[in-house]
């Protein structure tokens, strides 16, 4: 035989493939006669729907199970967001709850038998998990104080588990110390709606990408980390060819396959491009003036306002406005064409380095009145020094020219966590905030919780806590003694680790309880680890960056003794005796809870325990309200929603959502709303209107002067190259649960340096040489990856921080946004050293 | 004009009276030899990756594109340059190809293609050019360094294997009809046939 | 002196911190860090090829999109090309043998089929991927519904 096949070599293999993958699963081939199971009583598995557990996108997907155990999942087609697509993360969620080394019981530090800051983590009952605990945080109240208790919790826990533990911390500890880990991810967002537009979230929704024609990226890499909205990006660039996509990032990375417009600017500069955009919309005429007349007010922020590092740190010393980095004073529009006059193209040019005609074809999407243009951003704007800056002057330009609040006109703040909005924001479990865009320092605010709540007046302490970076802070400080971290993964994820968070949660001082359905690095370093039920295997509600509340049941059993984070509160506050925690003074304002627990006063007040069991939907379990004899999801929404209805902020009966693919808010009379702000769309703006950014007591929405400022740390000499960091499209924020899935880790196994193979040459680095990344701070060691999917200018390193054998944390900055407090994760200076 | 070429003709044409035969044939030839080598010197020069990439529209077009690719990097550390590939080796194709060049220098002087923007317009066109000249060449400058003789299939993979045996070895297809785009990025292929 | 004596607590925080990670190494919970204590440093691993055997992996379950069993570096997908479906399109599998998109691949947002792959899929990366010649740091004991309807049938 001179000449095979190339189709028989290719059945040779897979029939030498087949016989192997036989051998290996012990089943000897032709034996039994039928090889396909038939029987429809066998075959037939049960779909429930559920929201995917990763991005803020927020795609539903259909989950089969069988005999207690997930075996599928795929997109759901009657899902709005997604249509029956996932990314690869999303399809194989099925196995995100298998890996072999799930935490199944508490494990407490122990020497002899006793707790021991340095002993060996033994597994103990969940009663001892509780005692010890409650003890260290009563001793830790009668000493210091609700301030030196601590939570750090997630934009991934359901809605009813970030209120109860808000309602915890806030009203039943009264420690305002508690804040999401959207801080390192969203506040910048929040701070830059709560800023121009007095209310949270956007405005528009994903409905807008099937209306523009353009989409700007400002430094969001959608094409990893929302890839379903890049694919409904995608869709309409690509079928309706007039449709420009403008990528702005300070590397190249998967979107700019699709752009028209590709930017690469230089760090930090973008704040010179928004300016330059809105110059060139006033110099050509093309401001909006009646919108800008009926609907705008102009502010000029404040200025030179630090970089939120420690006090003592001479960037905070030298700053002018540190105390007052959120203020500003009035201004006429002429004022405001004054200030930006300086940012011509020129000098947007020689800042950013991106070529002029590339900044004026951007400038020109926007001013351009026939073009619908919607603005993306993610985690560039945000994590950024000027992070609220970013957000306020992309609004600029959408408010001068009056594209806003209509199909396809559409700044679009796009979340990163699955609930970053629905838990984070709405909820309000930052340090700062209540539900429904209340703040704990206004007095009318905390009036409405206590109300709510049927507390005594006087119970929330009105100061903010300690944001996220400052109780990493105040751990290491000793100012924090106790502390639990629910559904984060902070020691890899918080900035500074070497300086920061890991003397901190080592600290003698204190202690550090982290719940978890995995051994994370945040759990190695706790004292305290209590096993964690996941997505599924709890009833569970999570709201997507398009104010879109998604609710799904409880479809699997959690393994060994995991408990959701919601029992693990709840179960938690049946420790404490409410004298325990309060005052004399604010008891004797509410007699009646004398003798009472936490949990009676928080849980069962009527409210809470509203709902009976008989209400759960039939062929579900709910082990949660199996335990507490009372359906408290249901309760905790129910109480929850009433901060929001009338306000702005409705959500519709609990039911609905167990029935439908979610709806967007404020949900009035059974209509969700997709374009706030506008009539006919948003039922809270006043007829004859047309237009009401009803967030601001004036109806108006604020444009802010606010200029270009240096980054916190810019290379030096020593320190020549920007490191930036960043996700993977393969693994979710720190790979604690994708890394886990034998299909994604082999897809991205082990975080790699992008270089450009220039800078390479030049450092005497080959691809693939082991290299330190070397900061002020720390250093790690990884490999040099010049080709593949991100292409850096030269000067630039993009280190991706899921990889827990490579803490790049070590190695970040933890210079925040002053307004915001919110880390840049995206700018520190770093040396490259071959290893 | 005409009348001064037509007296600096009768000069060249006019045998010599003062220098021998020899000494003038000698002088030829070493003019001849200095001229030629020259030529080819300055030839050579331009086939430099030095050269081709010492305008900005090579450097930070093509040649930064490459550099992520095979064709740069690999694991023998066999490296193509410019010249490997786009300049023949023969030497009336090669100047044909050095002809044909002048009209790149020419787009080089009056910014033909200055900006990434113009560049990418006009990427098709230069494109075609090369894969119908390696096209016609059975992509001859491909094959210097590929040779059907010294290809080991058993060593490739079972998809490379295949597609060689049934289409390389017999001759159905040359390299570039499949491997457009290896060592740089691709211009609109929706005309391009085997691109559907 | 300031500053000389944060150095010092420093260092002194150093040695302290050494200890304690001595015994956070040895305190049996086993992270993905391996052998590495949280303020120390592993050796990065090599960078391993990718899997290029063109043998098909079995799925997990039927709707999950297939891992590709070969390499795809240097593969552009862009406004310009798409290297993938000059293979893997309809019309192109004749030629190249390749298994042909799925036919969800033609169904827009209104699931209609249209003539070609619909955009919304153009970007292949997004739901495969190829994988490298490693091991998975953890199993994963997720069990197939064919295995579980097995061991049903072995219980009966």
């Amino acid at each position: 035989m001179t000449h095979k096949t190339p189709i028989s070599r290719r059945d040779a293999i897979k029939i030498k493939a087949a016989a192997v993958a036989a051998t290996a699963a012990g089943i000897s081939g032709g034996a039994s006669a039928a090889n396909l199971v038939t029987d429809a009583e066998e075959t037939e598995l049960k779909w429930s729907k559920a929201p995917c557990r990763f991005c803020g996108t927020g795609c539903s997907v259909m989950v089969a199970t069988k005999d207690e155990r997930v075996v599928a999942t795929h997109g759901d087609v009657l899902s709005e967001v997604n249509r029956g697509l996932n990314c690869v993360k999303g399809y194989f969620l099925s196995k995100i709850l298998y890996g072999r080394d799930r935490l199944t019981q508490p494990l407490l530090r122990k020497t002899n038998g006793v707790y021991d800051k340095n002993g060996e983590f033994t597994p103990v009952s969940w009663d001892e998990a509780f005692d010890t605990m409650a003890e260290k945080f009563k001793k830790t109240l009668k000493e210091k104080g609700p301030t030196a208790i601590g939570m750090f919790g997630s934009g991934q826990w359901t809605v009813w588990e970030g209120y109860a533990a808000s309602k915890l911390m806030k009203a039943g500890f009264r420690s305002n110390n508690i804040d999401p880990n959207a801080r390192h991810c969203m506040a910048s967002a929040v701070g830059g709606f709560m800023r121009t537009f007095g209310i949270d979230e956007p405005m528009g929704c994903y409905d807008d990408m099937e209306h523009a024609d353009a989409f700007v990226l400002w430094g969001s890499n959608m094409a990893e980390m929302h890839p379903i909205l890049w694919t409904r990006v995608t869709d309409r660039r690509l079928s309706a060819p007039h449709v420009k996509v403008a990528v702005l990032s300070t590397y190249e990375h998967r979107c700019f396959d699709l752009a028209d417009i590709p930017m690469v600017f230089s760090p930090q500069t973008d704040l010179a491009i928004l300016n330059y955009i809105a110059n060139h919309i006033i110099q050509t005429g093309r401001v909006n003036k009646d919108f800008v007349g009926k609907h705008v007010n102009f502010r000029r922020g404040n200025d030179d306002i630090g970089y939120g590092l420690r006090p003592d740190h001479p960037r905070e010393k030298d700053a002018k406005n540190r105390t007052k980095a959120g203020g500003s004073s009035e201004m006429t529009f002429e004022e405001f064409a004054d200030f930006v006059k300086d940012y011509t193209l020129d000098r947007a040019h020689e800042l950013s380095g991106v070529p002029k005609n590339r900044l004026e074809a951007l400038a020109e999407l926007y001013a351009d009145p026939d073009t619908k243009v919607t603005s993306f951003w993610t985690m560039g704007f945000n994590q950024h020094t000027r992070g609220v800056w970013c957000n306020n002057l992309v609004y600029n330009i959408h408010l001068l020219t009056g594209k806003i609040s209509e199909p396809g006109n559409s700044p679009f703040s796009l979340t990163g966590q699955p609930s970053a909005c629905g838990t984070a924001r709405e909820v309000g479990t930052f340090s700062h905030r209540l539900p429904a865009d209340l703040v704990v320092a206004k007095k009318e605010h905390r009036d409405i919780a206590e109300k709510i709540w049927k507390l005594p007046e006087g119970t929330i302490p009105p100061k903010p806590g300690y944001h996220a970076v400052l109780q990493n802070r105040m751990l290491r400080d000793g100012k924090i003694n106790a502390y639990w971290i629910q559904v984060n993964n902070n020691l890899q994820a918080a900035a500074n680790m070497n300086e920061e968070t890991y003397p901190g949660y080592r600290n003698p001082d204190n202690f550090i309880v982290v719940s978890d359905a995995y051994p994370t690095v945040t759990a190695q370093a706790a004292d305290l680890i209590l096993p964690t039920a996941m997505w599924v295997e709890k009833e569970g509600a999570y709201g997507n960056a398009e104010r879109r509340t998604q609710l799904w049941h409880e479809l699997v059993p959690a393994p060994g003794e995991s408990k959701s984070d919601l029992w693990q509160l709840v179960e938690f506050s049946k420790r404490f005796k409410i004298e325990e925690v309060w005052s004399e003074e604010l008891l004797a304002k509410k007699p009646e809870y004398r003798g009472k627990t936490l949990y009676d006063v928080l849980y069962r007040n009527g409210q809470v325990d509203a709902f009976p069991n008989s209400e759960i939907t039939g062929g579900y379990a709910n082990h949660e309200a199996e335990d507490f004899g009372f359906y408290i999801q249901k309760g905790l929404f129910e109480e929850y929603a009433t901060f929001g209805r009338g306000h702005g902020h409705d959500l519709a009966p609990f039911e609905t959502y167990h029935e439908i693919r979610g709806l967007r808010w404020p949900v009035v009379n059974g209509k969700e709303t997709k374009w706030r702000f506008r009539e006919g769309e948003d039922p809270y703006v006043t007829p004859g209107s047309e237009v009401e950014f009803y967030g601001h007591k004036d109806g108006r929405a604020r444009i802010f002067a606010l200029p270009y400022e240096p980054a916190a740390e810019s290379p030096d000499e020593e320190y020549d190259f920007w490191l930036c960091t960043g996700r993977v499209l393969e693994h979710w924020h720190s790979g604690s649960m994708t890394q886990r899935v034998p299909e994604l880790f082999k897809a991205f196994p082990d975080a790699v340096c992008f270089i450009h193979p220039e800078d390479a040459r030049e450092q005497g680095l080959r691809r693939g040489d082991a290299v330190r990344i070397v900061s002020r701070r720390g250093e790690i060691q990884t490999r040099v990856e010049t080709r593949g999917r991100n292409k850096p200018p030269k000067g630039l390193v993009f280190v991706p921080w899921f990889d827990a054998s490579q803490l790049i944390n070590k190695v970040t900055l933890d210079a925040t946004d002053p307004i915001s407090k919110q880390t840049d994760y995206k700018k520190c200076a770093v040396k490259l050293v071959k290893a | 004009m005409l009348n001064f070429i037509r007296k600096y003709w009768q000069v060249l044409a006019r045998p010599s009276t003062s220098i021998g035969l020899g000494v003038l044939t000698l002088g030829g030839f070493v003019a001849g030899v200095i001229f030629w080598g020259g030529f080819n010197t300055a030839l050579e020069v331009t086939n430099t990756e030095t050269f081709c990439t010492g305008c900005h529209e090579m450097r930070d077009n093509v040649f930064a594109e490459l550099q992520t690719t095979i064709h740069f990097t690999n694991r023998s550390g066999v490296r193509a340059t410019c010249p490997d590939c786009h300049v023949p080796h023969e030497w009336t194709q090669k100047i044909a190809r050095k002809m044909q060049a002048s009209k790149e220098v020419w787009g080089h002087l009056f910014g033909t293609i200055d900006t990434r923007e113009k560049f990418q317009d006009k990427r098709i066109d230069l494109a075609i050019h090369e894969w119908t000249r390696l096209k016609a060449n059975d992509s001859l400058e491909c094959r210097n360094c590929h040779s059907d003789e010294s290809m080991d299939i058993t060593r490739q993979s079972v998809r490379a294997a295949d597609a060689h045996e049934r289409f390389l070895f017999t001759g159905e297809k040359t390299c570039i009809d499949c491997h457009k785009g290896i060592a740089h990025r691709l211009p609109d292929m929706s005309q391009v046939p085997g691109w559907q | 002196m300031f500053r000389f004596s944060i150095a010092l607590c420093s260092l002194v925080a150093a040695a302290l911190l050494i200890f304690v990670s001595d015994q956070v190494s040895a305190d049996g919970v086993a992270t993905l860090r391996g052998e590495a204590v949280l303020n120390g440093q592993n050796e990065a691993p090599r960078m391993m090829p990718f899997i290029n055997n063109d043998i098909r992996e079995a799925r997990n379950y039927p709707e999950q999109p297939p891992v590709i069993p070969h390499k795809t570096d240097g593969y552009i997908v862009d406004l310009n090309s798409n290297k993938c479906l000059s293979c893997h399109a309809r019309s192109r599998t004749g030629e190249s043998q390749a298994p042909m998109v799925s036919i969800t691949h033609f169904m827009d947002r209104e699931g209609q089929f249209r003539a070609s792959v619909s955009p919304r899929r153009y970007f292949c990366n997004q739901c495969h991927v190829s994988q490298r010649e490693v091991k998975p740091l953890v199993g994963n004991d997720f069990v197939d519904v064919d295995t579980l309807l097995l061991n049903r049938a072995k219980q009966q």
